[in-house]
C-alpha cells in the first residue's frame, strides 16, 4: 500500500466523533456506508478541496472495502472511469483529472487496477498498455543513486522508491529499474538508531522504516536488515494506551497501527507489541454514527485513517476482516 | 476558519483582466455548484480559470496572482504549485520576491510539503541560501519535529556546505528547549557523522565529545530514548566494547538495586553489557526479567525473546 505524507493525511479535525460505548466491536456496516459516501460528497466543499487526493483516496477506500469483505460496495465500472480519466500521454498518473502526473498516484493506479483485474482495461483504454506506464515509473529512477524522484521536478523520498517497485512488480515490470542501485540506497537510508528516513540522513520514520523494508522484501532482499535491532525499535513504539507512534516521543496515531505493524510482520516481529491493546486503541478510534476511523480516539474521520486502521486490525487477526499482505 | 479575506476576493468573471479568457469547469460534478458559501465559489472559479490558463500554457504576471489566489484557499493543490513554478522561470520573475511572500504561507500551514519542494527549486535556482537559516528558526518555533522542515534543512547543509556554519549550536539551542526532540538528535548525528568524505568515527576527540554530550542529556531525563539511541549508535560505528558504557548506565540501573531503575534503556543495556560478560547470563536475565514485568511490560515478548538468545548459563551461574 502506498502512502501520502504522513502530515497531510493527519489533518486536524474539524468536526469530533462521538463517545463509544464500552463494548468495542468492528462496525462493518458504517465503515462500508462510510466509503460509500465518500463520493457522493460533492456538494461539499471539502471534497474538492481535496482533489490533489482523489485517486489515493479512492485506492484507500477500495481496499478498506476489500478488507470489510464487500468488494462490490464500489461500483467497479466507474471506479475504473475514473482512474482512466487521470492517465496521461507519458504512462503517468495525475491525482484527478487535469492534475500533473506524480509518482504516488501512478502507484495507486496500478494497485486499483491490480485489485480489479482491470489489466484487459489498462491494455485497452492506455497507449502500450502496461509498458507505457511501466516506463514512466522507470523513467523516475535517478540513475546515480538509485532512488526514485515523485516527478519531473526531482524530489526524491523513499515513499517513491517503494511505490515504484511495489507497482512495478504488479506489472511483472521489475526488470526495467536497476534493482542494485535500489537496494543500494535503501541501506544508505539506514539510521543509528536502526530505522529508516526519507533519504540518507533523514529521521527515522515508522511509514519510511515500512517503505524500505517492503522495497527490500520485493527484491528479495530483507536478508541485509537487522531483524532485531530494528524490531527492537518498532516494538518501542507502542505506547502504554496501545496506539502506536511514528517517532519517539510523538503522539499515537491509527495509521502507524499499519506502518509499524506490517514492517514488524515483514520480519517476523509482530508478536514483539501487544495486539490486544492495540486492537482495543483502534477500535476505539471509531466513529459509531457516521463510520469511518481517526487518527486518534474523539477526532474527525478519514479514509486514510480508516483503511490503514482496518489493515492493521486485519493484520494482527481481528475477527471479521480479509487478510492482508504486510507488503 | 477565516473566511474574510476570502469573502472579499472580486470575482475574476468581474475583473476585466480577466475578459479574454473563458474558464472551463470541471467535467465531473460541474453540475453542483459546490456549497453555496462564497468561499467555495471563489475555490471553484478560480479552478475554473486555472484550467483554462493551463490549457492555453499561459506564463504570465496574472497567472501567478490566479495561483496565489488558488494557492491561498489550497495550498496542497501540488499541480498549482508546479505550473507556478514553471511560470516564475519563465517570466524570470524576482526570486526573492517569491520567498518573501512564501515565508508567511508557510508559517501559516505547518504540514504542507509541497511549499518546501517549492523553496527547494527557487533556492537552487538563486544559488545562495542567505536569510534560510533564520527563516528555519522561525518555522522550529511553531513545530521543532517538522519533517519537511528537516529534510529541507540538511538538503540546505549540503548544496551550500553549511556543516560548520553552526548547525550544531543550533541543534544545541533546540535541545535545551526540548532534550526529547528527536527530529534534533538525528540533525545532530547528520552534522557530525554524516559528512560527505570525513570519517568522524575515526577522530577520537570527536567520538569522546559526541558520547560525553549524550550521556549529559541522559542525566537531564534518563527515560528519554533518543540520546540512549545515539550513544548506543557511536558506541556501535565506532567499534568501541559496549562495556566501555556499564559505569555510566549503572548510573541508572544497576544489579542488585533492580528496584531502583531510573531508565528502561539504561536497564536494557546494562542486561546487553552483562550478557557479554564470563558468567553474566543470570544477572541479564533478571534484567530482562525486570524489564518483562516491570518495567516495559507492554514488550513482554521481545524481552522473552532477548533471554532466549543469552549464552547458556555457567554451571556456577546456574547453580547446578
Ligand atoms: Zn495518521
Amino acid at each position: 500500500m502506498s502512502k501520502p505524507t504522513p502530515a497531510e493525511s493527519c489533518s486536524p479535525p474539524s468536526q469530533p466523533a462521538q463517545a463509544l460505548p464500552d463494548e468495542l466491536h468492528l462496525l462493518v456496516e458504517q465503515h462500508v456506508q462510510y466509503v460509500r459516501s465518500l463520493d457522493t460528497r460533492k456538494d461539499e466543499y471539502e471534497y474538492w478541496l481535496t482533489e490533489h487526493l482523489r485517486l489515493n483516496g479512492l485506492y484507500w477506500g477500495l481496499t478498506a472495502v476489500h478488507l470489510l469483505g464487500q468488494p462490490d460496495a464500489l461500483p467497479r465500472r466507474e471506479v475504473i472511469d475514473f482512474v482512466f480519466s487521470c492517465v496521461h500521454e507519458n504512462g503517468g498518473f495525475g491525482a484527478a483529472p487535469g492534475h500533473d502526473t506524480h509518482m504516488l498516484y501512478t502507484v495507486s493506479a496500478v494497485q486499483i487496477i491490480a485489485t480489479l483485474d482491470a489489466f484487459d482495461e489498462l491494455e485497452e483504454r492506455v497507449d502500450g498498455g502496461r509498458k507505457t506506464v511501466g516506463k514512466f515509473i522507470a523513467s523516475l529512477q535517478e540513475r546515480d543513486t538509485g532512488t526514485f524522484a515523485g516527478d519531473e521536478w526531482g524530489e526524491t523520498d523513499t515513499r517513491f522508491l517503494y511505490g515504484a517497485l511495489n507497482a512495478l512488480s504488479l506489472l511483472h515490470l521489475l526488470h526495467l529499474v536497476d534493482m542494485d542501485k535500489a537496494v543500494e540506497h535503501i541501506q544508505a537510508c539506514e539510521n543509528f538508531d536502526g530505522g529508516y528516513g526519507t533519504g540518507p540522513g533523514a529521521e527515522s520514520h515508522a511509514g519510511q522504516v515500512f517503505t524500505c523494508l517492503a522495497a527490500l522484501s520485493i527484491a528479495g532482499r530483507l536478508d541485509l536488515v537487522d531483524r532485531d535491532r530494528l524490531g527492537g525499535w518498532l516494538s518501542d513504539r507502542q505506547l502504554p494506551n496501545g496506539g502506536l507512534n511514528g517517532r519517539p516521543e510523538k503522539k499515537e496515531d491509527v495509521c502507524y497501527s499499519w506502518w509499524v505493524g506490517s514492517s514488524l510482520a515483514m520480519i517476523d516481529r509482530l508478536h514483539w507489541i501487544d495486539s490486544n491493546k492495540l486492537a482495543k486503541f483502534i477500535l476505539q478510534s471509531q466513529d459509531p454514527d457516521r463510520g469511518g476511523i481517526t487518527d486518534r480516539p474523539g477526532d474527525m474521520v478519514d479514509v486514510y485513517h480508516t483503511v490503514f486502521g482496518l489493515a492493521g486490525l486485519s493484520l494482527i487477526k481481528h475477527p471479521g476482516l480479509m487478510e492482508v499482505d504486510p507488503v | 476558519m477565516s473566511r474574510k479575506p476570502q469573502n472579499k476576493l472580486t470575482p475574476l468573471s468581474e475583473d476585466p483582466k480577466w475578459e479574454d479568457v473563458i474558464p472551463i469547469p470541471q467535467e465531473e460534478g460541474s453540475a453542483h455548484p459546490l456549497a453555496s458559501i462564497a468561499y467555495a465559489e471563489n475555490y471553484s472559479e478560480a479552478m475554473d480559470y486555472l484550467r483554462a490558463v493551463m490549457a492555453t500554457n499561459e506564463m504570465s504576471e496574472r497567472v501567478l496572482e490566479l495561483t496565489e489566489r488558488v494557492i491561498r484557499m489550497n495550498p496542497a493543490h501540488y499541480t498549482v504549485w508546479l505550473y507556478r513554478a514553471r511560470t516564475l522561470f519563465t517570466l524570470n520573475h524576482d526570486l526573492y520576491a517569491e520567498i518573501a511572500w512564501l515565508n508567511p504561507t508557510a508559517l501559516r500551514h505547518q504540514k504542507n510539503y509541497q511549499i518546501w519542494h517549492h523553496r527547494q527549486t527557487l533556492i537552487n535556482a538563486l544559488d545562495s541560501a542567505d536569510g534560510e537559516i533564520p527563516f528555519l528558526t522561525q518555522m522550529f518555533e511553531k513545530d521543532s519535529k517538522n519533517y519537511h522542515v528537516w529534510s529541507y534543512r540538511q538538503w540546505l547543509v549540503k548544496r551550500f556546505d553549511l556543516w560548520d556554519a553552526g548547525e550544531i549550536e543550533s541543534v544545541e539551542e533546540l535541545l535545551k528547549k526540548d532534550v526529547r526532540n528527536n527530529s534534533a538528535w538525528n540533525h545532530r548525528w547528520f552534522v557530525v557523522f554524516g559528512r560527505p568524505d570525513t570519517d568522524a568515527f575515526k577522530d577520537e576527540e570527536i567520538v569522546k565529545r559526541e558520547i560525553e554530550f549524550a550521556k549529559s542529556q541522559i542525566r537531564l531525563a534518563p527515560q528519554n530514548q533518543s540520546p540512549w539511541s545515539y550513544l548506543r549508535g557511536i558506541i556501535r560505528q565506532a567499534s568501541l566494547p559496549l562495556s566501555s558504557l556499564r559505569e555510566f548506565a549503572e548510573e541508572f540501573a544497576v544489579f542488585g538495586k533492580m528496584d531502583q531503575v531510573r531508565s528502561s534503556h539504561a536497564l536494557a543495556l546494562v542486561a546487553d553489557i552483562y550478557a557479554e560478560e564470563p558468567n553474566g547470563t543470570a544477572k541479564a536475565t533478571l534484567a530482562l526479567d525486570m524489564l518483562a514485568i516491570r518495567y516495559d511490560p507492554i514488550r513482554v515478548n521481545y524481552w522473552e525473546y532477548k533471554k532466549k538468545q543469552l549464552p547458556p548459563s555457567s554451571p556456577v551461574a546456574a547453580g547446578t
